[in-house]
């Protein structure tokens, strides 16, 4: 069954798919940098009435903890992209890169920006492991 | 005309002589400056068959209307002719600070023409301008020159220097024009046309305004852009890992060239070479170009080992590449030793660290033995011998004579196997972006007037994805393994960069502002009524205007092509089995640009674009 994105199924899965992800493990097996987290901005006319964070606890590899989480918990993790939904729906359907769309101001970052060129093969690999999820987009 | 100073300085060396000179009002409109108004300038009054290292060659060192103005990115310039390296129409521009102080002591430009009997330099402080001895300093190398004139000129204000190497005295094909050490016009041997001269530097102290035509306006755009360049992430991203912030994303969009184009991935590399590599190891600061609140310049140090450095200039992206992943060098601090030896000799470091690669395939194959390099190890990866191979090549000895030439001539030397491994066009070696990864950039190459150029259209932002200008007609997107609609996205890439080449503005500068803002900077400063459309017209026009001095310098349909190696499909990386499909691309293009059969601007195309006198030099 498609789960709808963004929601705490959808998190789940997507730790589960981010866990059983050998590409990722790999990529990701020196991070130790903390949190990374992903707001998708308000957006009352599909029902997200207001900012969505989504706490990926990464290290080493592995996801240690998924979760849906307020915008203003998502700003405390060292790491945090936000985006609208629109932007979200291109990454998972792998229309936009995600460093590319922090390159050119559709997603914004917050956090030290080396460590995430350096990680960019595992960023990659994360989104690989969105294509993996049977989403249902709410404003489709 | 608010915005230029309205003098240019013409020197004939041959007879010390100096005057004043200016473009018409309409050439600025039309060309707007730099490399553009130097063409319309070498088009005008110069031969197009002239032999570059002849006194004949005119060297022209041309400002744009914005340089010397506070907006930012503002600070380059361009210095032109015809290029020793490649036979054709050579231009390369500078960051830097020299410039703007060349526009402060009242001077948009200056065309050297002749040759000098001996060594000279020229000081320019505001209206005092002399020809001065150089016989003491010929030989010295950039680092060691500048320290000199900066404090022998030096006493009230730092001077400015624009200077040569030993390279450049020597004639290497290669060479290029240093101002204050750090910063290069690189590309298509410059230096060459500056040492044949036997002028060793410029020195240019300067006290006086640069107008602009609308303050106030001129001042709210000033103070938006500069917050905007300042917070893009692209920004952000140079700002903290310089332009070898794009070794990471590179490797992962099949954008690095490795091992001499025949490798598609190498982690390891990247990991080793990249931006944060070197902002981690080896950078005690930024540094930047006057009036930039980018500052993506690296200054570096290597404290020990066999490549230890004192605190200087750093590597970017393309020496990172071409003195790194292309010769299978994983060690950082070995980059960062040749770029300082490149820096003091005085040479570009793409085309030397590419003809360097084609020397160590060349070696790998038995076509250059250690007999023909006096003992020297060429084996990939190998510093050391690179080290020693910088020093022959700079100072034309035995095979750094040969490799001096640029890979094609030295390549024609070797026999036909070893033309295969070259990989330039029309003699210029390729920068650091893989065509196979994305195909726009393959086009961009082919068309380029100098050569493989990645500079002179904006088709590394755009296809890329780093920056897209849809007020131009630009797509948001676009996919880099694909020649589809191509030629449309490079033609428009042209029509909008020759603009941003002849404002001499950073394109990485320009890559955070949007092109009406860019259009509304030259129209705040210099009062013509320019919007967008005029900027693209003056594009197109500059393109056939360079394009037409490149057929009367000998370049037709044959030469725009891209090299075997990459028509080489990749086995590995993100660009694997990609090839861009040339022909396709060609026929598109040609169609479009209004190109002949031979390659040529039609007659009616060169009218349209208000270049009746080009038409007549070409069609008759
Ligand atoms: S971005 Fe870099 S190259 Fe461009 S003007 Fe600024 S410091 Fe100079």
């Amino acid at each position: 069954m498609a789960l709808s994105f963004p929601s705490i199924e959808w998190v789940e899965e997507f730790k589960r798919q981010i866990n059983s992800s050998e590409g990722y493990k790999k990529a990701g097996a020196t991070w130790t940098a903390g949190v990374v987290a992903l707001v998708t901005s308000a957006k009352p006319e599909i029902g997200i009435k207001e900012d969505v964070g989504i706490w990926l606890d990464l290290h080493q590899g592995v996801c240690r903890d998924a979760k849906i989480v307020t915008a203003e918990d998502a700003q405390k993790a060292p790491f945090c992209i936000t985006g609208d939904y629109a932007r979200w729906k291109q990454v998972i359907k792998k229309e936009l890169e995600p460093v590319k769309g922090m390159m050119q101001g559709k997603l914004k970052l917050k956090g030290d920006l080396p460590t995430i060129v350096r990680y960019v093969k595992a960023s990659q690999e994360l989104v690989e492991c969105t294509t993996r999820i049977d989403t249902k987009f709410l404003d489709e | 005309m608010a915005g230029y100073q309205n003098r240019i300085l013409e020197v004939d060396l041959s007879i010390s002589q100096m005057n004043i000179i200016d473009v018409p009002v309409e050439d600025k409109r039309r060309f707007i400056g730099g490399s553009g108004v130097a063409a319309k300038l070498f088009l005008d009054r110069f031969n197009p068959k002239v032999d570059p290292l002849s006194p004949d060659n005119p060297l022209i060192v041309m400002n744009g209307p914005l340089t010397g103005t506070t907006l930012p990115g503002t600070s380059r310039f361009a210095v032109c002719g015809k290029s020793p390296l490649t036979g054709i129409w050579g231009e390369g521009t500078c960051g830097g600070n020299f410039g703007p102080e060349l526009k402060f002591a009242g001077i948009d430009g200056i065309i050297f023409k002749g040759v000098s009997p001996t060594p000279v330099y020229l000081s320019i402080e505001d209206d005092e301008i002399e020809l001065r001895d150089a016989s003491e300093l010929w030989g010295m190398d950039n680092y060691i020159l500048t320290d000199f004139l900066k404090q022998r000129h030096g006493k009230d204000k730092n001077p400015k220097v624009l200077s040569i190497g030993p390279a450049g005295e020597n004639l290497v094909k290669f060479a290029a024009i240093c101002n204050d050490k750090g910063d290069f016009i690189g590309r298509t041997g410059m230096g060459a046309v500056m040492g044949s001269k036997r002028l060793k530097a410029v020195v240019v102290k300067g006290t006086k305004k640069v107008e602009v035509s609308h303050p106030e306006e001129y001042a709210a755009l000033r103070k938006l852009l500069i917050t905007k360049s300042r917070e893009a992430m692209v920004a952000q991203s140079f700002r903290s890992m310089g332009t070898d912030a794009g070794m990471d994303l590179g490797m992962m969009t099949g954008d690095v060239p490795i091992k001499n184009w025949m490798i598609g991935e190498d982690l390891e590399l990247s990991a080793n070479l990249g931006g944060p590599a070197m902002t981690e190891r080896y950078l005690t600061r930024n540094h930047a170009c006057s009036f930039c609140p980018i500052a993506c310049k690296r200054i570096v140090k290597v404290d020990d080992g066999p490549f230890k450095t004192e605190e200087g200039p750093g590597p970017e992206y393309e020496t990172c590449c071409t003195f790194g992943t292309l010769i299978m060098n994983n060690d950082l601090a070995g980059v960062i030793k040749a770029n300082e030896w490149c820096n003091r000799y005085g040479m570009d470091t793409i085309s030397c660290g590419a003809t360097i690669a084609f020397a160590m395939e060349a070696f790998e194959k038995g076509l250059i033995t250690r007999k023909d390099t006096d003992g020297i190890d060429l084996t990939w990866g190998n510093m050391t011998g690179v080290i020693e191979l910088l020093h022959k090549i700079a100072k034309q000895e035995g095979i750094g004579a040969v490799l001096s030439e640029g890979s094609r001539k030295a390549a024609k030397r070797l026999g036909k196997e070893a033309e295969e491994l070259t990989v330039e066009v029309k003699g210029l070696e390729a920068p650091m972006h893989d065509p196979r990864g994305f195909h726009g950039m393959g086009l961009a190459y082919m068309m380029s007037i100098r050569g493989a150029c990645h500079l002179m259209h904006l088709s590394l932002g755009v296809e890329q994805g780093i920056t897209t200008y849809p007020e131009a007609g630009f797509q948001e997107n676009y996919t880099g393994q694909t020649s589809e609609g191509k030629a449309e996205m490079i033609k428009l890439c042209e029509d909008l960069g020759l603009p941003f080449n002849s404002l001499a503005i950073c394109e990485f500068v320009a890559w955070t502002l949007s092109a009406n803002e860019l259009a509304e900077m030259v129209r705040l400063t210099t009062g013509f009524d320019f919007r967008l459309k005029n900027l693209l017209a003056c594009g197109e026009r500059t393109w056939l205007l360079k394009r037409g001095l490149g057929n009367m310098m000998g370049i037709s349909a044959k030469d725009d092509r891209l090299p075997k190696r990459i028509l080489t499909p990749l086995k590995d990386g993100a660009a694997a089995g990609s090839v861009p499909d040339v022909e396709k691309l060609l026929r598109e293009y040609y169609e479009i640009r209004g190109l002949d059969e031979e390659g040529k601007p039609k007659r009616e195309v060169l009218i349209k674009a208000g270049l009746e006198d080009l038409a007549e030099k070409l069609h008759g």
